[in-house]
């Protein structure tokens, strides 16, 4: 059966009188992998922002496991993002952050690989870390482990590989392709196509999206 | 080789070229608007302030000004080394401080600035401890209290710049600051506890005044030309992140915005602690778990909160209603030490979207620390309030456990605010508009400690506690607390506001 992740219909949304988004039309089948690419301002980041519900768009429809995407705790089981930045808990050491993630998904911590997880991250070193005091990098690599730490069956990742070294990125896009292995969906934002290769996921640009709808 | 530069000519020459970009008279306009400011807000508060300064007649002890003063010492003291004490403005302190220019000349406008809003501070205290004990009228020594005031707030600041230079004592003097105002509302306490009878027409002594003043002159002297002289040493990384709350608080303050002020203390005082990880206890719902965690880290925060119960009986003697809602106040600075999560999920709700939580289990888990903090704060500051007031029999510690679902909700309520909406409809008064968000603010939290009303009622009629009125009160806090959960969560969503 091809279910779909994520269908987008006729999307459009514009800023003021600037529009991005118009007539935007998108399919990602459960399990599959999709890239979008594309220029600064042409619209990717809207586009993700809109199919997690962050953003109204001005018209148009979304479904997401076949339901319009929204703020239910069903939704957000499904569903993890990192389109918007985490403002980190006061007096939470990096391992904390981790182990209550878990703790709220009903696993066990050490069960989960909390540890594991932060050591391939390269930040097993600053577990004990208050996250506010970690470097860019370093955050990204934290926000991207605690998003694969738990379950979901959907990753909606805005330009992971970004602030990440080289390294970082092999292992990013590693564990990517071993999402969708398991029979994760994915769909990302990027600017760098060996890394969207490397991760298993196939690249559609912003450009061919909005094509969709000229024809 | 470039011509060397002073610090004169590049500040006027900033001066000069910003001046060429506003329009003719804006300076003149904000310099009217600022008198105008000051006129309008004197006008509605200089009865309150001369009450507070100079009330008509004496009306405390010698060991109630003897506390006061060294309350305000230490006060002055903490609030100087937050501050800084020596800043710069975030401009100069990217442009300037960076530039080849002399570091003596850059930092000495700022000195005295500093020393001048220290003596005034310290002066405009010294006038209070004159006006609250001393006779009228005031013999002719004894005038030298506001000068004593200024001098030593004067030696607090020059000490306070030393502590910002990085000596090893900085952090020593800190806690002494912080022992001063705890022994000080100590004796404040007792002051209240034992009714202490009034000072006698002879204090202050004069020529004690006389003698402080002489000795304190000396010593700011001496202190000044060794600071002006040490001054280009002090640390760049310290005077940046002075001019980072200087900035911060010019910013909260345009804004009316106290959020901004809250989120440095609270960065700062986490940047500053070692943390190791620890395992989050397993027995309770997994928020409770975190609140508790940051409950252990945060010892002298519970100190203080302990301490603080102490506070109302301060207030033994007011009016019944007027010590009901200041215990009700009280229970929010309990319930707050572990506010700042609240705050960060009300922020932003990135984080909540992750543990895939509703809000109301999110609200019904975080509910419980500060619930029991806040119970067990009520029910020590009303048993302290009836044993030193010596007020009517009761179960007031049970009364006080009765409040802590108030104090719980209340604590939520203020944490979920988030920012001020600057964008309400300013409320017309006689004395001028009033913007109405700051105000929605200012009560938001207030409004939910109405739940704790019986309790009021109970100490403004002043006759002995029954069951009856713990019932009464757990009731109406219990059901209250419930509905605030039902009315602002839903089982259905993750968000704490909704869109």
């Amino acid at each position: 059966m091809d279910q779909s992740a994520i269908e987008v219909r006729d999307l459009s949304v514009s800023y003021g009188s600037t529009p991005v988004l118009v007539g935007v039309r998108l399919s990602v089948p459960v399990g599959a992998g999709v890239c979008v690419t594309g220029e600064n301002g042409i619209g990717k980041s809207t586009l993700l922002r809109c199919i997690t519900s962050l953003q109204r768009a001005d018209a148009g429809e979304i479904e997401v496991f076949g339901g319009p995407p929204g703020s239910t705790p069903e939704f957000w089981r499904a569903v993890v993002t990192t389109v918007e930045p985490p403002t980190w808990y006061p007096g939470l050491t990096a391992r904390e952050h981790a182990e209550l993630v878990c703790r709220a998904h009903g696993l066990d911590p050490a069960a989960a690989g909390v540890d594991e997880a932060l050591e391939r991250f390269g930040i097993a070193g600053h577990a004990d870390a208050i996250p506010p005091s970690l470097s860019s990098g370093q955050k990204q690599r934290l926000t991207l482990a605690l998003a694969l730490l738990r379950p979901s069956r959907l990753l909606i990742l805005d330009e992971p590989e970004q602030r990440l070294d080289p390294e970082g990125r092999a292992m990013v896009a590693g564990l990517l392709g071993d999402y969708l292995a398991d029979g994760g969906t994915v769909l990302m934002a990027s600017h760098d196509d060996a890394f969207a290769a490397a991760a298993g996921t196939g690249t559609v640009s912003m450009a061919e999206l909005h094509a969709a709808d000229a024809q | 080789m470039t011509a060397p530069v002073t610090v004169g000519e590049l500040r006027r020459w900033v001066r000069r070229t910003q001046s060429t970009h506003r329009e003719r008279g804006e300076r003149l306009g904000n310099v009217y608007f600022a008198v105008l400011f000051v006129l309008i807000v004197g006008g509605m508060v200089h009865r309150q302030i001369a009450a507070v300064v100079w009330p008509a007649g004496p009306n405390a002890s010698e060991l109630a000004g003897d506390s006061l003063l060294v309350v305000l010492a230490g006060g002055l003291y903490l609030a100087l080394r937050r501050l800084g004490p020596l800043a710069l403005s975030r401009p100069a302190a990217s442009w300037l401080l960076t530039a080849p220019v002399s570091r003596r000349r850059l930092l000495l406008p700022s000195l005295w600035v500093a020393l001048t809003g220290a003596a005034v501070a310290g002066a405009v205290g010294g006038l209070a401890v004159l006006g609250h004990v001393a006779a009228r009228p005031v013999s002719g020594a004894d005038g030298l209290l506001p000068l004593v005031g200024a001098l030593l707030g004067g030696v607090l600041l020059l000490v306070a710049l030393g502590a910002q230079a990085g000596r090893r004592w900085a952090a020593w003097s800190d806690h002494a600051a912080y022992l001063l105002v705890g022994v000080g509302l100590a004796g404040l306490v007792a002051d209240s506890a034992v009714g202490a009878p009034r000072a006698d027409a002879g204090w202050p002594a004069a020529p004690v005044v006389t003698a402080l003043a002489g000795a304190l002159a000396v010593v700011v002297t001496v202190l000044l030309l060794l600071a002006v002289r040490r001054l280009a040493t002090t640390p760049n990384e310290r005077i940046l992140e002075a001019a980072k709350t200087a900035g911060t608080l010019f910013d909260s303050a345009y804004g009316l915005e106290p959020s901004f002020v809250t989120e440095m203390v609270e960065r700062r005082y986490w940047a500053h602690r070692k943390l190791r990880s620890r395992r989050l206890w397993r027995r309770v719902p997994v928020l409770v778990a975190q609140d508790l965690l940051l409950l252990r880290r945060r010892p002298r925060r519970v100190l203080w909160v302990v301490g603080s119960t102490a506070l109302p009986a301060l207030l033994a003697n007011a009016p019944g209603w007027l010590v009901g809602l200041a215990v009700l106040l009280g229970g929010l600075t309990a319930g707050g030490v572990t506010a700042g999560t609240i705050r960060i999920d009300a922020g932003n709700p990135v984080l909540l979207r992750l543990l895939g939580l509703s809000s109301r289990q999110a609200i019904g888990q975080r509910l419980w620390v500060p619930g029991v903090l806040s119970g067990l704060w009520y029910a020590a500051a009303l048993t302290v309030l009836t044993l030193i007031g010596d007020g009517p029999a009761g179960p007031w510690w049970a009364l006080g456990l009765a409040l802590g679902p108030v104090g719980a909700a209340a604590t939520m309520r203020r944490a979920r605010v988030g920012f001020v909406d600057n964008g309400l409809m300013p409320l017309d008064t006689p004395m001028g508009s009033v913007s109405t968000g700051p105000l929605l603010n200012a009560v938001a939290g207030l409004d939910v400690l109405l739940l704790g009303l019986p309790t009021v009622v109970q100490l403004t009629q002043g006759g002995p506690l029954s069951w009856t009125g713990v019932a009464v009160q757990a009731a109406v806090a219990v059901i209250g607390a419930r509905a605030y959960l039902n009315a602002t969560t839903e089982a259905d969503r993750v968000e704490l506001s909704g869109r």
